[in-house]
């Protein structure tokens, strides 16, 4: 296993732990986008640190599919941004960390999301501002394949190559699965290459968990003067097998029986579990 | 209004390069005046309300002001949950403008009717609300929301209206005006229905009945204790507006009244919780239509106080 392999490995460790603490969280899709997050923070993508947080010329991530927040908010620690203390207030009274990112309650935060279909546009904002201060910054903006079922989407998917956003970067957290049932089983047409490029999108597509990938991807430089979608190929739940592509898992946490299975694949001992609250030291 | 509008925005405009003029395919023959004069600061989203309100959020992120401005209906019912969560949650500076309030839209009915967009509006947290009379008021409301930091919602009609006030004339701090006082009955307005509100009060002054005016700029934050000092005196309570009383100027009056304990009788006039009735080509003849005339809104007035 890579250096950030097992980097990726403890934030899922760490993501659960958080979750089992807070008593609610939404797993599978934090599992499903975190590679993304982590090449984005810790590949000079984004480039974030605590200093540059308020600078214009800032790069910008919009986490569109606000629900996967408890992965962003461990990758932020990884990056610096972000206290283990902090993460620990999650859903405790009085905390500042909740379930959707906060743009109010925390630093670092581009933008308050959790209603599905807002980041996308709100990035086309930020991307513009961008553009007209005559910056050399990009704006990315993480949603995910059933957030696109959203018409807001679509007007932001419209409007963005009409803008000539080439500094914005979609990128589609494509893990198949909403929380009834699959994205297909829903709207039966999931052809995002061609709606996208049909819509005037550069499209590139990834393995969505392949960290060298998506860092190769992300770093090339795009000269089309178009917007970039990345259809980034990712499993909801990944790492957890019983989790692993099963819309029962889009809200919920594991019962006595499952936590053997969460503790035996993300290698969490007895003693670990006995001092979980060592993670936010 | 929208004349006055776009007379002060590009005033704005070319005194600060952060204030923008964005619109949804909404523009005018005014809005190409503002497009020739600065290109940069003009953005049109195409037909996305939704988009415009949730990129403005973005842009404001940036330190630009961005003015929304389309039709009223498509922004605080269409665009609601934009308007909520991403400017007035985040606490941006981003100035929405309705235009077309009330029964403006004449010709085209209910759908573009904006008539309950006070009482979805006041409901959010962060958001001023100002709802001018004439011309001067809205350049005035204008000024105003651009010296404010934070969310503004301005709610504007359309072209035309009758003038009351001089141009140099300053909103006072309590965004209420008293055009008439004195009276008895304390005639509440709010936009541009104004002048039926002064023609109603000068035909209930004929049958002896003195009504003051007072008409109501800043719906939010509303200036209770202003208003109370108005209607010390007085008996009766009455508020007028192209609007649904439920939720609107009514709303607001009842709301302060009953916590004042000072007893007023209050006499709410606007639609009557209903989607307004007919169509015409002219504002004034929906409005009679629905017992917005001066003439209904005083025989309104006289038979409530007969009750």
């Amino acid at each position: 296993m890579s250096y950030d392999e097992n980097v990726c490995k403890n934030l899922r460790k760490k993501i659960y732990l958080t979750a089992e603490r807070g008593g609610l969280g939404h797993l599978a899709s934090c599992y499903s986008c975190l590679e993304i997050l982590y090449v984005l923070y810790k590949k000079n993508i984004l480039n974030c640190t605590r200093e540059n947080m308020g600078s214009k010329k800032r790069n910008r991530l919009i986490l569109s599919k606000g629900h996967a927040g408890l992965a962003l908010y461990w990758v932020m620690n990884e990056a610096g941004l972000l206290s283990g203390e902090e993460i620990g207030t999650f859903l405790q009274p009085g905390s500042h960390v909740g379930g959707e990112p906060c743009m109010r309650d925390l630093p670092g935060i581009e933008a308050t999301t959790g209603s599905l279909g807002h980041g996308l546009p709100m990035g086309v904002g930020m991307a513009m501002a961008q553009k007209m201060d005559g910056l050399d910054a990009r704006t990315y903006v993480i949603i995910g394949d059933g957030e696109c079922e959203e018409g807001s989407i679509w007007e932001a998917a419209m409007s963005a190559p009409a803008f000539d956003l080439d500094n914005l970067t979609a990128i589609l957290d494509c893990n198949e699965i909403q929380k009834m049932t699959t994205v297909e089983g829903t709207i039966r047409h999931t052809n995002w290459r061609e709606k996208w490029e049909s819509f005037g999108w550069l499209v590139k597509e990834v393995d969505g968990h392949d960290i060298a990938a998506l860092e190769e991807i992300l770093l090339a430089k795009n000269e089309t003067g178009k917007p970039l979608l990345l259809i980034a190929h990712t499993v909801k739940g990944k790492g957890v097998s019983i989790m692993e592509n099963n819309p029962l898992w889009h809200f919920k946490l594991p019962n006595r029986k499952e936590r053997k299975v969460f503790c035996a694949e993300l290698d969490i001992g007895e003693e670990e579990l006995q001092n979980a609250e060592s993670i936010f030291k | 209004m929208q004349r006055a509008y776009l007379s002060k925005l590009l005033e704005l405009a070319e005194n600060n390069a952060d204030v923008l003029h964005l619109v949804a395919d909404s523009g005018t023959g005014f809005d190409e005046m503002f497009k020739h004069s600065f290109p940069g600061q003009m953005i049109n989203f195409g037909i996305a309300e939704e988009h415009m309100v949730a990129a403005s959020a973005g842009l404001a992120t940036a330190g630009k002001i961005p003015f929304v401005y389309t039709a009223g209906a498509f922004l605080a019912y269409r665009s609601l949950e934009f308007i909520r969560n991403d400017i007035c949650f985040q606490n941006l500076n981003v100035k929405i403008v309705g235009m077309g309030s009330g029964l403006a839209w004449c010709s085209l009915g209910p759908t573009h009717h904006t008539t309950e967009d006070i009482a979805v509006l006041r409901a959010i947290p962060n958001l001023m609300i100002l709802s001018p009379a004439t011309p001067v008021q809205v350049s005035q409301c204008v000024e105003l929301a651009y010296r404010h930091t934070g969310p503004v919602y301005i709610r504007i009609g359309m072209n035309n209206e009758k003038e009351f006030f001089a141009g140099s004339h300053d909103l006072p701090a309590s965004g209420q005006n008293v055009l008439r006082g004195g009276g008895n009955i304390v005639i509440l307005s709010t936009g541009n229905i104004l002048e039926n509100v002064l023609s109603a009060a000068d035909e209930l002054e004929k049958d002896n009945l003195l009504a003051s005016v007072i008409n109501i700029v800043r719906i939010k934050p509303f200036d209770e204790t202003a208003l109370f000092q108005e209607i010390m005196s007085a008996d009766y309570v009455v508020t007028v507006e192209e609007h649904n009383i439920c939720g609107g100027l009514g709303s607001i009056a009842a709301e302060a009244l009953a916590s004042s304990g000072m007893g007023k009788k209050l006499i709410r006039i606007g639609l009557n919780d209903i989607f307004a009735e007919g169509y015409g080509n002219s504002q004034e003849i929906v409005r009679a239509q629905n017992g917005l005339d001066a003439a209904a809104i005083a025989e309104t007035i006289r038979r409530r106080l007969r009750e």
